[in-house]
């Protein structure tokens, strides 16, 4: 019940996009707001700091900020994380630390403290309730110039709306993975079980975040993302059209209903993946572009470097 | 030829210009449309549209006549529903293209995507490359020209038309099979690509519907000496009763399922279970009460379109033209119109006699598009989106040959003399995201004049209302398990849905949860029975109530409850000229009329005796519940004292 949307610049290019990559998905976004008017969040992948980690907080509406982050400075330093810099951001609390040991250990640790987002080398998660276009001033989303990133926009039909709720999902424990999704995973409860049984945690029932944490633990297990990716589209029942980012690569994943649209577009510079082309066509106005509809039942990957 | 502009003009003004075009007759040019959605809905003139680039969704959709050039691709449901004219598109088309499709020629140059024609109807759908999966799908008649690969399944379920495909067959769909064309087939297509000047040298295979699944196997004796309510009715205390060894044998005889008609026959928690507190056997009635108590109700103007103007807070349930008999729906007509309310016309068509003696008519969009077209849409006062009834929550409509007749099969634009199972599921309604998109289509078919509404049976109402919200409905008319139906398996009808009353409830709780009281009116249906009936579902929270069953029985219904048989005796859900003969259109719509007014006087009367001017002052606080079912459903105090004096409690 949402539109997904994906860009990322091929071999370090910034192509002639006339925009940065923030507003980019900004744009594809806004153009399928129709499809989800309720929350709206962005995985953004900012430049990475060797031995350094990016946190980022949620702290919700109605609690004592000031107290939030009271706390969370002083699990960092029993977790012995330096803190090098930290920012308010709506509401949301980020942070950059100097950190080297379990991610995962250390990610369920500082969940003591305040609701994580997102945590990675580069993966910043930014999620609220409201539209792109607002969100995007609020959240200087515009200023964000890096080579990829993910956008989701979401209409609420069961869980409620909040930003918690919000698309995109952090894989909770894993560095920089970070998942979009429109669509239903119908097996949520069998496939949640069989992760927790491995010692996956979650912190919601959104599927979103099952996907993330799937795709995650499979990595984990000496999975490659593409392996990953196969394996998703036998595991995951229900209808989906998803997208995955992780430091260097953005994939989709489509269910064989097909029920859920999804559009890519590709030159040399970029590749750019939405619900519908009027948000690709956002990027090129006035342009007729060659745009595809991947096949039901199939993946597909880039990264950076490399494309397939 | 004048030039609109996309990047300056917004859809909507864009398509109020280009109807203007239409009306005289001057071809349009689309620049910058940059994939938008719903270019040139509810065009119906002939004229051409050059649209500069790729179009969004609906692309030339709920149109009859015109020409539209699309130089690059379209998304999901180009043509969808085109009765007349041709959609030439150049690049490719995203899934659905020529849903629904009803005549007139779409040309796909590149590959489409998959359930490409699902129930069309008519017409051609051509596509120059690779075909996604189950092309065809659930299709009633015309004709697709794959010159490419088929995909998966292609044909699954298709009822009538053919399938022409040059490359590869990638697997039949169910109840399709391959046969050789003829060589009229053959020239027929070579024709048609030759008008396109699609060159072509190839051979073709042809897919027809192989016909297994069309009817069903034995038929089911007809048995009339035990109607189906003797199964709970008193007295029938022992486990085997009759009633239960009948249908045992009968279904030893044909091996599934029964069917028959109307709703949950046996006992569930409903208004009879909460009372007014009101002792009211003291007030007398006024003489001119009605006069004195507002009744009257606007409801669908929530964006922007004109309200349904109702005398009362009643409206008709929807009922089909094809379930019941012309002069049945002709006499709901006529009694809607001297009652001040609204008519609806369920699926399968408008019947045009009808529209013209009800003053007030919903038009009903169902997932078969049965008889659906844009000229209805336009003549209609409000546009209902169906997606499932209280009586088969999750379940189309079903209509037996017998009711199939070839007026009703013209009507609705399928093959005469099958068992019509309609689909359950929406082509382009799979979630609620495209729910949004569809609303906005007819919105802009209609030019954003009448409400758009949606029916719901209850089933996970508490989500769906939520939806509804936000999707940008006007109004809900939900259906609860006591609501009747044409025909549906008797199980189902018996022990699928959730009472009116929870229902109804969920729906107010849904939108409670979301801060959102009061935003979107709820029409609650379901084994509404009368006035007091009525009064209740308003005190509880509902905005009006619509009649189904009850306006069946004013008008002379036996309830024997054999809808689906199409031998009723009174002519009013059947299509045999016989029985229908015997239907006297003036006398019966006087006698659902004067139910109707009988409705209104209760109406009045209950707010009359609680001291209110106007029928919305009445509220939970005025309400007890007299069972623990009815109690734990609506959160009414369970007050069983005022069963006791009965006499006094309504």
């Amino acid at each position: 019940m949402c539109s997904i949307a994906g860009i990322l610049f091929k071999n370090g290019s910034r192509s002639s996009l006339p925009m940065t990559t923030g507003e980019a998905l900004t744009e594809m976004m806004d153009a399928c707001v129709h499809r989800g008017p309720d929350s709206a969040g962005w995985a953004l992948y900012r430049d990475p700091h060797p031995g350094r980690l990016r946190l980022r907080f949620l702290v919700p509406q109605g609690t004592d900020h000031g107290e939030v982050v009271d706390r969370i400075k002083e699990r960092l330093e029993l977790e012995g994380a330096e803190l090098m810099h930290e920012e308010r951001l709506g509401c949301t609390y980020g942070v950059v630390v100097g950190f080297e040991g379990d991610l995962q250990r250390f990610s369920y640790a500082m969940e003591k403290a305040g609701m994580l987002l997102s945590a990675g080398s580069s993966l910043d998660i930014i999620k609220d309730v409201g539209r792109p276009l607002e969100l995007c001033n609020t959240y200087r989303i515009a200023g964000f110039n890096g080579t990829h990133g993910i956008g989701h926009t979401r209409l609420a039909t069961e869980s409620g709306v909040h930003p918690e709720t919000a698309h995109p999902f952090w894989a909770t424990g894993f560095a920089d993975v970070a998942t979009v999704h429109n669509g239903q995973i119908t097996n949520y409860w069998i496939m949640r079980r069989r992760l927790e049984r491995h010692g996956m945690e979650f912190r919601t029932e959104n599927d979103t975040e099952l996907i993330a944490v799937y795709l995650a633990y499979r990595m984990s297990k000496g999975a490659s993302l593409k392996e990953a990716l196969r394996t998703s589209l036998e595991d995951l029942d229900g209808t989906f059209s998803y997208l995955v980012a992780t430091a260097d690569s953005i994939g989709y994943a489509k269910d064989k209903l097909a029920a859920k649209p999804m559009v890519k577009y590709e030159d040399d510079a970029l590749i750019a993946i939405a619900s519908e082309e009027v948000a690709l066509n956002r990027l090129f106005p006035g342009k007729s572009l060659d745009t595809t509809e991947p096949p039901p039942h199939t993946f597909g990957l880039w990264s950076r470097s490399l494309s397939e | 030829m004048v030039t609109i502009d996309l990047s300056k003009t917004p859809v909507r003004v864009a398509n109020e210009m280009i109807r203007g075009y239409g009306s005289t007759r001057q071809d349009v040019e689309v620049i910058n449309p940059d994939a938008r959605h719903y270019i040139g809905v509810g065009l119906t003139t002939p004229i051409t549209v050059r649209i500069r680039g790729s179009a969004g969704y609906y692309c030339g959709g709920l149109c009859d006549g015109p020409r539209f050039e699309v130089e690059k691709n379209v998304s999901w449901g180009v043509g969808d529903n085109l009765l007349c004219g041709t959609i030439d598109v150049r690049g490719n088309a995203g899934a659905i293209a020529g849903v629904g499709l009803r005549g007139g020629e779409i040309v796909i140059r590149g590959n489409m995507g998959s359930r490409a024609g699902q129930v069309m109807k008519k017409g051609t759908l051509c596509c120059g490359g690779n075909a996604n999966f189950m092309a065809g799908y659930m299709m009633y008649g015309g004709r697709i020209i794959i010159l490419g690969n088929s995909g998966e399944r292609v044909g699954e379920d298709m009822m009538g038309g053919e399938i022409y495909v040059a490359g590869m067959v990638d697997s039949l769909g169910n109840d399709a099979m391959l046969i050789e064309p003829s060589s009229s087939d053959t020239d027929s297509v070579l024709q048609f690509l030759d008008r396109y000047d699609i060159p072509f040298r190839g051979t073709l295979k042809k897919i027809v519907c192989r016909g297994k699944s069309l009817r069903y196997g034995t038929a089911e004796p007809r048995l009339r000496k035990l109607p189906y309510t003797s199964f709970s009715s008193p007295g029938q205390t022992d486990y085997w009763n009759p009633k239960v060894r009948e249908d045992i044998r009968v279904k030893a005889h044909i091996g599934r399922y029964r069917i028959r008609g109307y709703g949950a026959s046996r006992h569930l928690p409903h208004f009879s279970d909460i009372v007014f507190r009101q002792d009211m056997s003291k007030v007398t009635p006024e003489e001119d009460m009605v006069s004195k108590v507002n009744l009257r109700t606007l409801i669908g103007d929530k964006h922007g379109g004109r309200a349904l103007d109702l005398s009362m807070p009643v409206m008709i349930a929807p009922m089909s033209f094809g379930a019941l008999s012309p002069q049945m729906k002709l006499a709901l007509g006529i009694a809607s119109r001297l009652s001040g309310i609204s008519e609806n016309s369920g699926e399968g068509g408008m019947l045009s006699a009808e529209r013209a003696e009800a003053r007030q008519m919903i038009a009903q969009c169902l997932a078969g598009r049965l008889g659906w077209n844009v000229h209805d849409m336009k003549r209609a006062d409000g546009v209902e989106i169906y997606i499932s009834q209280g009586a088969k929550p999750g379940l189309g409509g079903q209509l037996m040959a017998e009711k199939l007749t070839k007026e009703i099969a013209a009507v609705r634009g399928i093959p005469a003399g099958m068992d019509l199972r309609s689909p359950s599921r929406h082509p382009d309604i799979l979630g609620g995201d495209d729910l949004i998109m569809k609303v906005e289509e007819f919105r802009e078919a209609t030019g954003w004049r009448v409400p758009i509404s949606i029916k719901l049976g209850a089933g996970r109402i508490r989500d769906d209302i939520k939806i509804a919200l936000k999707d940008g409905l006007d109004f809900v008319e939900l259906d609860g398990m006591q609501g009747g139906t044409g025909a549906a398996g008797n199980e189902v009808l018996e022990y699928v849905g959730i009472p009116t009353l929870a229902g109804l409830q969920e729906a107010l709780d849904g939108l409670a949860e979301i801060q959102a009281e009061g935003q979107l009116p709820i029409v609650i249906m379901g084994g509404i029975k009368d006035g007091l009936d009525a009064a209740k579902a308003i005190a509880l929270g509902a905005t009006a109530v619509a009649f189904g069953t009850s306006m069946l029985i004013a008008a002379g219904c036996i309830t024997c409850m054999q809808c689906s048989v199409g031998s009723c005796v009174i002519g009013a859900a059947t299509q045999d000229k016989e029985h229908t003969a015997r239907f006297d259109v003036k006398k019966r719509a006087m006698q659902v009329h004067r139910f109707l007014e009988a409705v209104r006087w209760q109406l009045a009367f209950i707010a009359h005796a609680h001291g209110y001017t106007d029928i919305r002052q009445l509220s939970r606080k005025d309400l007890v519940a007299l069972t623990p079912e009815a109690a734990a459903f609506t959160r009414l105090p369970y007050e069983p004292g005022y069963r006791r004096s009965s006499s006094r409690a309504l």
